[in-house]
């Protein structure tokens, strides 16, 4: 089983997203701010993490580039999801070399195969 | 229901922090703020906590909020948002006329503000209180990458003071997020000039450090001499090159920018587009 780090700053998508996520069997870790978010993927070195893009301090988009940015964290899959615009997601997913995203609201069933799908590819 | 206006500076910048962070939670483009970001909006941007609101309802509720900048002659609505709960109540138009009978008090000949790009709520409540659309602008990111080794030119870097310098000369009409006061207001200010063999021309810029990295922002580029396209391009290099793992953040490029074209070869895209308003008083 995986360990997967949730950076989010509404406490109910965290809680819903933290549910779906221990039911599969996976460790789940949550920070509420860009740093945290940091703070935390360096101490424990997660599997995935999935990543809103609007957050209270340094927004996603620049927390996945510092996050991609450390040699130490930079081969961790990013899975994006957020309320933005599709196409503006689909721009972001690509120019931030991330692994993939959804946008809110999702089917849980979706995250639930997107997660295994990355988890997946990285084991493989 | 009876809405009442509170003077903002009777809230904590946290409790501001909470309610707009509510206000916006199913906005077109959530962009919720941590107190410091706000802290550091107010004060960069001018804003006048006295003069900007909260709206209360006659039970007590707290419902919604608007900020009001102030500088000389204009002011400018900022941060606009009503709880989702409390919308079609006529809360964001209380709001609206809270902010423009406090800028007539001010003695204010204009008043501006910049509305997202299909938010047509707020975009009809702007029109109905007047206001008219002057121009649209562009708000684009771009995530680091590697640049092809095409630098050209001779580059001087440019410390807080030459860069506002510069800026203060701009001959454009720039918004309020990239006007002269504004980035005034931050240390964080910073620029660079660039010399080619057939054109002039710089770039002044936000270079925020956070606790951990930092970030680039608030792009506000000029050709003095030579081909816009050409000059921005190099510029853009240059400053990508310099800082090379820094992610950027342009807002407010206006949609007939001259540079647009180089900001698209560096690999920007945009995020979503403002329109700007204005409404003489």
């Amino acid at each position: 089983m995986a360990r997967i780090l949730y950076i989010e700053d509404i406490q109910d998508n965290i809680t819903l997203v933290e549910k779906i996520v221990t039911s599969r069997g996976h460790d789940f870790l949550s920070a509420r701010n860009a740093e945290q978010g940091l703070e935390l993927a360096f101490t424990s070195k997660p599997d995935l993490i999935l990543l809103d893009l609007g957050l209270p301090d340094a927004d996603g988009q620049t927390l996945s580039v510092w996050l991609k940015g450390d040699p130490i964290l930079s081969s961790i899959p990013i899975l994006v999801l957020t309320a933005w615009p599709e196409e503006v997601v689909r721009q972001t997913v690509s120019a931030y070399n991330l692994n993939g995203y959804l946008c809110k609201p999702f089917a849980l069933i979706d995250l639930v195969n997107t997660i295994d799908s990355i988890l997946g590819a990285k084991t493989a | 229901m009876t809405i009442e206006p509170i003077p903002a500076d009777r809230f904590t910048i946290q409790e501001l922090t909470d309610l707009y962070n509510q206000t916006r939670v199913d906005y077109l483009v959530p962009m919720p703020m941590n107190a410091d970001r706000l802290g550091e909006y107010v004060h960069d941007f001018d804003i006048d906590l006295h003069q900007s609101c909260v709206a209360r309802s006659d039970d007590g509720q707290v419902l919604g909020l608007s900020m009001l900048g102030f500088r000389r002659n204009t002011a400018w609505i900022t941060r606009l948002g009503v709880l989702p709960a409390s919308r079609r109540t006529g809360t964001g138009s209380a709001l609206m006329d809270c902010m423009l009978e406090n800028a007539n008090t001010l003695g204010v000949k204009e008043t501006h503000l910049e509305v997202i790009k299909n938010n047509e709520p707020a975009y009809k409540l702007f029109l109905k209180k007047g206001f008219v659309e002057t121009d649209t602008y562009l708000v684009m990111r771009h995530a680091p990458r590697p640049l092809g080794d095409s630098l050209q030119g001779e580059v001087t870097w440019m410390d807080f003071e030459t860069a506002i310098e510069k800026l203060s000369a701009y001959p454009k009409h720039l918004t309020w997020i990239n006007a002269c006061e504004s980035m005034s207001n931050s240390p964080n200010t910073e620029g660079l000039y660039l010399s080619l063999p057939e054109g002039a021309g710089w770039l002044v810029y936000r270079n925020t450090k956070f606790t951990l990295r930092s970030t680039l922002s608030h792009l506000i580029m000029h050709t003095e001499q030579g081909d816009p396209v050409e000059v921005g391009t190099q510029l853009l290099s240059h400053l990508h090159t310099h800082y090379a793992h820094h992610d950027t953040y342009a807002e407010n490029i206006h949609e007939h920018d001259p540079h647009l074209p180089a900001f698209e070869a560096l690999g920007y895209f945009t995020n979503f587009s403002r329109i700007e308003m204005r409404r003489s008083m």
